[in-house]
């Protein structure tokens, strides 16, 4: 399969993990769809978060794609369990905290460049908060059946 | 929703030196059977490094993002004589058995190894690896559709697990990564 260049996104690190044991922190993010957010085949990161995303983010997670925890500062954390789930997608936990942002508590392991976090305890639920729908509308347009629009 | 494309995750950090041990404990001794009918542990026969992932040949959704990266990835690093070998442990036994898992593989790349066996010996490779699997709906045109496990494990030639690579990487990202747990040093 040939792939197409899209868009070049970014993976911040602003908090780079160096310890090669995990790292227990407390952060606060939402759960993204990390497929359509790092490959940008469905638009910019603005519009892949929140409410304008979070159909097509259920069926990516569905569909096996990992979840991700966007911090607040930028750093995207790729999740590996959330709460005794050893699911990184698909599961009802994952399903459920979709575009949520939450307060997690876990471990974060730095590896290869890339930060991975094992959620040990949800500690806060905001829900979704983000609602970009308002200015992106649904997004993909696809992701909804056209009789449910 | 997954779609093909190429991922490009830019760092703002370089790449790090190859870390250690994994720092959570994942990985483990396996034994199945691939589809020419011979079994094969978590060692490769031929001393190669591997990529594993555990998903189904008819598989549309997930594995249709990573199988592919894999096969780039290999393909990649033979070229710089790094030989890999990609391997897939089937989470769909019942459709995918000893005659018909290697033919949608070979489509992918003709030196994929797909592994399957009976329940209880998929099982223990799903344990070793914290595979959660489950059937969520039946497809109409393509039959069962399962959740399962959605990173590739990256594993010396003894199956010990260097490393993992979450399937949304670009595949010279991914590359890199591989390249970085195996390459001489100097």
């Amino acid at each position: 399969m040939r792939r197409t260049l899209t868009v070049l996104a970014t993976l911040a690190l602003a908090t780079p993990l160096h310890a090669a044991e995990g790292e227990r922190i407390r952060v606060t993010g939402e759960l993204i769809d990390t497929w359509c957010y790092f490959s940008g085949v469905m638009g910019g990161t603005d519009a892949v978060v929140g409410t304008a995303h979070h159909t097509c983010a259920l069926w990516c997670s569905a569909g096996g794609i990992p979840v991700g925890l966007r911090a607040e500062d930028g750093t995207v954390y790729m999740v590996l369990k959330i709460e005794g789930s050893a699911e990184s997608a698909g599961g009802d936990t994952q399903l459920n905290l979709a575009s949520h942002v939450i307060e997690a508590d876990g471990i974060a392991y730095a590896r290869d460049g890339l930060n991975y976090l094992v959620v040990e305890k949800v500690v806060t639920d905001q829900g979704i908060t983000n609602e970009n729908h308002l200015d992106y509308g649904n997004v993909p347009e696809f992701s909804v059946p056209e009789e449910a629009r | 929703m997954i779609r093909p494309a190429l991922l490009f995750l830019a760092l703002s950090a370089p790449l790090a030196q190859a870390a250690g041990a994994l720092p959570f404990d994942v990985g483990g001794p396996f034994r199945l059977t691939d589809q020419r009918g011979e079994t094969r542990s978590e060692a490769d026969p031929e001393g190669h490094a591997q990529l594993l992932f555990f998903g189904y040949a008819n598989c549309r959704q997930i594995c249709s993002a990573a199988l592919p990266l894999m096969a780039e990835v290999v393909d990649e690093l033979s070229a710089e004589g790094i030989a890999v070998t990609p391997v897939m442990i089937t989470v769909d036994p019942a459709r995918d058995t000893v005659d018909s898992i290697g033919a949608p593989l070979a489509r992918i790349h003709p030196g994929f190894v797909g592994l399957t066996g009976s329940e209880a010996a998929l099982q223990v490779a799903y344990d070793a690896f914290s595979v959660e699997r489950a059937q969520i709906f039946d497809d109409p045109e393509y039959g069962p559709v399962f959740s399962h496990g959605s990173f590739i494990y990256l594993l010396d030639p003894d199956g010990a697990v260097l490393s993992l690579l979450p399937p949304v990487l670009a595949p010279e990202q991914a590359a890199e990564i591989v390249r970085s747990h195996l390459a001489p040093a100097g």
